[in-house]
């Protein structure tokens, strides 16, 4: 599994909402990709993660 | 007189500068340049959470939203592929399906590969997005887009970030030749005087970041764009003179007090 762009050690179980908890990332704050599915941080499903997913968390900053 | 209003993906603003949050040394500053600047519309980016100390960012809550359209950018995305992802990141993180679409291969020049932009917003005008496609000023690929489904286009003055101004206004001109949607001239403007130009020549709005942030006086500077792109609008709605190539009096010709001179003829 990756996680924004580094490999991530997928234990047994691990779902998306465990991840971003174990990331200590507030949900409320990002967006979230896993694989082609997109999700709003404040929605994102209890959703099982596995081998090969591609997930992506990203957040709002200054730009042009 | 009716209302000037600027209608872009279905809404309307009665600002035609848009602003980035970019480059801006504090959140203070930020908001104290988007409020002298009358703008509506907010350019931001999104980028990947650091994982290993993640915080936030505070943007969005350092402005008052309930007022202002969020354009999420694509900025930093070299291919179609990447843009169409990062555009639907934007969605999922910001709620609003407006994009202002950036591929852009080359980091030298920042300038946009029209190919891929044009597939990126083939795919995400058909996936429900307001689509604000950052190209080069080219009458052929606008009309593409436009065809596309792009909410508007924005053709850029000069390179990113480099303040030099409208360096092609005859290619802009012929984008805006026939234009069927906003075009909105993004990128390079360096001071009030470029975007006064732009919209002198038909442009309907302009992005500005860089010209703004990293003035010495952000907030004032703001105020001095939001000047200059009223005076730009005016004076293209009022319709310019007609440039001559040979000089032409304003003054009366005939009764001029004269002194007898030999030397010249009368």
């Amino acid at each position: 599994m990756r996680v924004n762009g580094d490999p991530y050690p997928l234990t047994p179980g691990l779902s998306l909402p465990a991840l971003l908890h174990a990331l200590n990332i507030d949900p409320a704050r990002v967006a979230v990709a896993v694989n082609d599915d997109f999700y709003p941080g404040a929605r994102i499903p209890d959703r099982a993660l596995h081998e090969g997913d591609v997930v992506e968390i990203v957040r709002i900053l200054g730009g042009g | 007189m009716s209302p000037d209003i600027l209608r872009l993906g279905g809404r309307t603003f009665t600002s035609r500068l848009m602003l980035g949050t970019g480059k801006f040394t504090d959140f203070e500053v930020m908001r104290g340049a988007l409020e002298a600047s009358g703008t509506q519309i907010v350019t931001v980016a999104i980028r990947r959470v650091e994982l290993r100390a993640p915080g936030h960012d505070g943007l969005l809550d350092a402005l008052n939203w309930d007022h202002l359209q969020l354009l999420p950018n694509t900025a930093g995305c070299r291919t179609a592929a990447e843009a169409v992802r990062v555009a639907r990141l934007a969605r999922a993180a910001t709620g609003t399906p407006w994009v202002k679409l950036e591929v852009i291969p080359d980091a030298r020049w920042l300038l946009p590969d029209p190919v891929a932009t044009l597939r990126a917003a083939e795919e995400l005008a058909a996936d429900g997005f307001v689509v604000l496609p950052y190209v080069q000023p080219d009458a052929v690929l606008a009309r593409a887009l436009e065809a596309a489904g792009c909410a508007a286009v924005m053709p850029l003055a000069s390179p990113i970030g480099t303040g030099r101004g409208l360096r092609t206004p005859d290619l802009l001109t012929t984008v805006l030749d026939g234009a069927g949607v906003p075009v909105v001239v993004d990128a390079g403007l360096g001071v009030p005087s470029d975007a006064a130009q732009a919209l002198e020549l038909g442009a309907d709005a302009v992005l500005v970041n860089t010209a703004i942030a990293e003035a010495r006086d952000p907030v004032a500077m703001a105020h001095a764009f939001a000047l200059g792109v009223q005076a730009g609008r005016a004076a293209f709605l009022a319709g310019r003179m007609a440039p001559r190539a040979h000089a032409s009096p304003s003054s009366p010709v005939q009764g001029v007090p004269r002194l007898p001179d030999p030397e010249v003829p009368l």
